[in-house]
């Protein structure tokens, strides 16, 4: 009876120890420019991100119209003709970290492999890439990028701006999460 | 120093291409309006917002909206509204300006609803 009390009192105690760790925050940045013209980037500051500590899951979340652009024309076209955001406000991230183990991150850089679905404009896309992770305090910091195109997404790009936009889009991600309690 | 009739109506020309071509430039360049001077489409307490938008919040991205409530928390680039509201502050520094508990008003912009930290989230706060 004891046995089973205490098998009880373990499990209970493990479920509940799923530590997460998360921002509101974040900051998402995305650059397109081709050399020579202007500079087609925006930052996204506002990223929620989640991650499990215990398993090394995450899932983000951002709103395509937090997105901010240095030009308002820019910005204009970029939700309405390409991003369609009043139709999809939201990009997501779902997956996971490999090996991750919360308490061999220190001060020092440790890349992991980050592997997940990247969902824009209603469209998966598998992303796999090597996150920086370390720790600043009490905070737990997570750098990568990755590159993706717009044709991955449906997105088209007209002939007559398509010289003015990279081939390849890349995206920045630096997000600082703390503990959820 | 005198022209000629035909130089003199290049350079008018010139003048008023570069002017539209100028106009033109800063129109197609200008920077996005800067939420000080934005509309308001919405001014409220906390809970009338949510009770308003929380059932279509799609429609609601990218309004602006002047909202009051109680301060229930406070990170470093912003402030939670009535622990359902998340205003991420323009500026950080308006932050030292913020107590606890205090009631206040916000004026920001809707970006959407956080559905993985259900709570709804503003961007560009600035506190009125």
């Amino acid at each position: 009876m004891k046995k089973i009390a205490l098998i009880l009192f373990l499990l209970i105690s493990f479920s509940t120890f799923a530590q997460k760790y998360f921002t509101k925050t974040g900051n998402t940045q995305f650059k397109a420019s081709v050399e020579a013209f202007e500079p087609v980037e925006a930052t996204n500051k506002s990223t929620t991100a989640i991650i499990n500590i215990n398993s090394g899951e995450i899932a983000s979340l951002l709103f395509v119209k937090a997105f901010n652009f240095r030009v308002a024309l820019m910005q204009e076209h970029f939700n309405e003709n390409y991003m369609d955001s009043s139709t999809f406000p939201k990009a997501t991230f779902k997956g996971s970290i490999s090996n991750f183990n919360f308490s061999n991150i220190s001060s020092t850089e440790k890349k992991h492999l980050l592997k997940g679905i990247l969902t824009v404009r209603g469209v998966e896309k598998e992303i796999e890439t090597l996150a920086t992770f370390s720790k600043k305090e009490n905070k737990l910091l997570m750098e990568a990028s990755f590159g993706v195109k717009p044709e991955d997404f449906n997105i088209k790009i007209p002939k007559i701006v398509s010289s003015k936009i990279a081939g390849t889009i890349n995206i920045f991600l630096a997000y600082e999460f703390i503990e959820k309690k | 120093m005198s022209l000629s009739k035909k130089n003199k109506f290049i350079i008018t020309i010139l003048i008023v291409f570069s002017v539209i071509g100028f106009t033109i430039y800063t129109y197609a360049m200008r920077p996005p309006t800067a939420i000080e001077n934005k509309k308001i489409d919405f001014s409220g307490s906390s809970d009338e917002l949510l009770l308003k938008i929380i059932d279509h919040t799609e429609e609601w991205q990218d309004k602006i909206v002047v909202v009051s409530g109680e301060v229930t928390n406070i990170d470093d680039k912003g402030i939670m509204l009535s622990s359902k509201i998340y205003c991420q502050l323009k500026q950080v520094t308006d932050l030292q300006k913020i107590n606890s508990s205090n009631n206040i008003s916000i004026k920001g912009r809707i970006i959407g609803y956080d559905d993985l930290l259900e709570e709804l989230k503003l961007d560009q706060c600035i506190i009125k």
